[in-house]
């Protein structure tokens, strides 16, 4: 039994062929539920965002189950096999693992180090959850994947700053207000890029968002888009900048419409205030001297994209990083895999042990007093759990496949193992409470 | 025994700059536990001292810096407990650990002159101790408050943007540090001035109190320093960058009262 994936992303495919195989339009349930009574795989994953679209499983053939799935993608979402199979991936065992683990850790995203990917990894497994097709193998392999998640994020900087215009002046923003929650923002200009950055300083609390346009019909449109904004007239722009925290200038005006010596009448009043100016017009609004003034923060597009090119920069130096904290968890999820081959072997032996111990125990404690009886139950079964525990270690720590196999020949010869041998180790668990102290996971 | 509040403060101090450059979680924890510890024992120091000598251990220099530095710890730990700030410690520690220095190495038994007696001479020292704690702290914020201000006005985000609180709250913590420690620094002054005046016991020293002695000049000075920042730079427009600058200079008066004018210039202070 091994981990797969078959999927297609932003690396192999042009966004038209994502959209046609896209999942969440659907919904993740319908698609589980196809992969189930299709019997594609035991345990399965559909992780779909706009950048990807993957088809996680457990198999134990990965060559047989990548034809059953791109089978499937092409029927489920009426796509040519022959277009879609170019632009197909798939991977198992340790190579599905690394996968998995750098997508949560957004080293696989079109923007690196980006957050929302683990949320959308999570959404993922929670819907599996839902669906009932997740099973030990790829819960385990989802849950460590979260924690590469939260490590890389914790331990490297490769999600840190901003790397978009609007975001990287929201941050500016709050490293100078702090929290902007009864902030006030002033936007000049009724354009599409004053609205789009209005919008995300909204969405981080603040409370106040007035449009200031020549024409006041575009200004309260815009306000009304924007939502819970206020439109004021072009006369008023000085009295709006005397209350504003932060201004976002970007009109089409072919000169500044903000002077130095405006900012400046402006500011004596609020007591030196401070006031966050983002110009992202293009010619500048604002008198690029209007930045010497104490407590005034000039930013224009120019500056917003250089803080973005470095924050970049910085990611890319952390990748290196967060791949090793990748390595280091794909081995710990192998070892833990390998260990698991050797569980069914473990509880056969062990069954068959404890089969035996009962046998005799019935037949030669039959005139015993039930205390007695029960006192020769305890030693007998602690006799065996010794007699065991150092297969049962030996067998774990075995890390080739081949060779857990060969043992598991040798043990089910020896011992008369193969009517008994279970296929899945937790089946058996469950029928014989008594082995699971045989079955504890690896140590991780 | 100041040695080993200065051993563990150092190591807060090697952990607090570690965790400042590398940001991991569990450094930090343990720069936090350190210091806690330095300031448990430094607080035991002062606890043997104070039953030892019958009064808090504040009448010679090296003694009252070492209950300034432990001031200032607790002052210190308090603001981080409460903001759930540590970027602040790699800039406070090294001052700590500076000024315990002279404790540590210049131990001087607690005289117990007869002059220095009575509530009022006590109200004056802890007072002052504790308000120069207060200023300790809005200096050392008022300083990482340029670096971030500066950082931002020229337009390149780097090290201390990543690191620091907002303009915003630095600016509050050094405004409230400000008040606190200028209500202290009244009440130690206006103690000190009336426990002079009443002082039944007759002292050369006592003569010498005058504004025409350095460290009384310079605690007078001070506190028109700090008044002014306090209640009438905000009037005027002078937050943010400049009342950061004068956090930072007002705690080089106090720095320079607290050292060398107490060493080698005070005739009144000389104790």
């Amino acid at each position: 039994m091994q981990p797969f994936l078959v999927g297609i992303s932003h690396r192999t495919a042009t966004v038209e062929l994502r959209e046609r195989v896209d999942f969440q339009t659907r919904g993740l349930a319908s698609a589980l539920g196809a992969i189930s009574s299709r019997g594609l795989a035991r345990e399965a994953v559909v992780l779909s965002t706009c950048n990807r679209s993957e088809l996680y499983g457990v198999c134990e053939d990965p060559a047989v189950v990548r034809a059953m799935a791109a089978q499937f993608l092409s029927e489920y979402h009426g796509v040519d096999r022959h277009e879609l199979e170019p632009h197909l991936y798939s991977l198992a065992s340790a190579d599905a693992a690394r996968h998995l683990f750098r997508v949560a850790a957004g080293l696989d995203s079109l923007v690196m180090g980006e957050p929302q990917i683990l949320g959308q990894v999570k959404d993922a497994h929670a819907a599996a959850t839902l669906a009932q097709t997740t099973g030990p193998l790829i819960n385990r392999l989802f849950h460590a994947s979260f924690a590469v998640g939260k490590r890389v994020r914790t331990e490297t900087s490769l999600g840190a700053g901003a790397v978009s215009i609007s975001f990287a002046a929201v941050s500016l923003a709050r490293k100078i207000f702090g929290d902007l929650k009864g902030r006030s923002v002033l936007v000049v200009g009724a354009g599409e890029m004053g609205k789009l950055t209005a919008q995300h300083m909204k969405s981080q609390g603040v409370q106040q968002v007035t449009i200031v346009s020549r024409t006041m019909a575009n200004a309260a449109r815009t306000a009304e888009a924007i939502g819970g904004a206020s439109a004021a007239p072009w006369d008023d722009l000085i009295g709006q900048l005397g209350v504003a925290d932060i201004v976002i200038s970007a009109t089409g005006a072919a000169a500044p419409i903000l002077t130095r010596a405006q900012i400046e009448a402006v500011m004596r009043p609020r007591r030196n205030r401070p006031l966050f100016i983002i110009d992202i017009a293009m010619p500048r609004d604002v008198e690029a001297a209007a930045g010497e003034i104490e407590q005034v923060f000039l930013y224009n597009i120019d500056d917003l994209q250089a803080t973005v090119q470095e924050n970049l920069a910085r990611r890319a130096s952390e990748v290196h990083h967060a791949e090793t904290i990748v390595t280091e968890e794909v081995d710990k999820f192998i070892a833990w895999l390998r260990a698991r081959s050797a569980i069914p072997i473990v509880v056969a032996l062990r069954q068959r042990f404890d089969h035996v111990r009962r046998a005799e125990l019935d037949r030669l404690t039959l005139g015993l007093p039930p205390e007695m009886r029960e006192r020769v139950d305890d030693i007998t079964r602690l006799l065996v759990e010794k007699l065991l525990l150092t297969p049962t270690e030996q067998l774990k720590s075995i890390g080739d496949a081949d060779v857990v196999s060969t043992y598991a020949e040798a043990l089910t010869r020896l011992f008369n193992l193969a009517t008994q041998a279970p296929a899945e180790p937790q089946e058996t668990a469950r029928t014989d409470r008594r082995v699971e102290p045989f079955i504890r996971p690896a140590k991780r | 025994m100041n040695v080993i509040p200065l051993a563990l403060y150092s190591a807060a101090l090697v952990a607090y700059v570690w965790h400042f450059a590398t940001r991991h979680r569990e450094v930090g924890r343990t720069a936090t536990t350190l210091l806690v510890f330095g300031a448990l024992a430094h607080t035991f120091v002062i606890g043997m001292q104070t039953m030892d000598a019958g009064h808090v251990p504040v009448t010679n220099a090296a003694s009252a810096m070492s209950t300034f530095v432990w001031l200032l710890t607790l002052a210190y730990l308090y603001t981080e407990m409460t903001t759930d700030e540590r970027a602040m410690g790699a800039f406070i520690l090294p001052l700590a650990v500076g000024l315990q220095i002279i404790p540590a190495t210049r131990p001087a038994a607690e005289a117990r002159d007869a002059i220095l007696q009575g509530p009022l001479f006590g109200i004056h020292v802890s007072s002052l101790l504790f308000a120069y704690a207060s200023f300790a702290l809005a200096g050392v914020i008022g300083l990482t408050y340029v670096l971030l201000f500066k950082e931002i006005k020229a337009k390149h985000l780097g090290f201390f943007y990543a690191r620091l609180p907002s303009l915003q709250v630095l600016d509050a913590m050094n405004y409230r540090a400000i008040v606190i420690g200028w209500v202290f620094l009244t009440i130690g002054l206006a103690a000190g001035f009336v426990w002079a005046g009443r002082s039944p016991v007759y002292d050369p020293r006592l003569q010498a109190m005058s504004l025409q002695d350095p460290k009384i000049f310079i605690a007078v000075l001070c506190w028109a320093v700090y008044s002014f920042e306090a209640f009438a730079a905000r009037a005027i427009g002078w937050g943010g960058r400049r009342s950061a600058y004068l956090s930072a200079l007002g705690f080089a008066i106090v720095l320079l009262n607290f050292v060398p004018v107490s060493y080698f210039l005070t005739k009144s202070h000389d104790f």
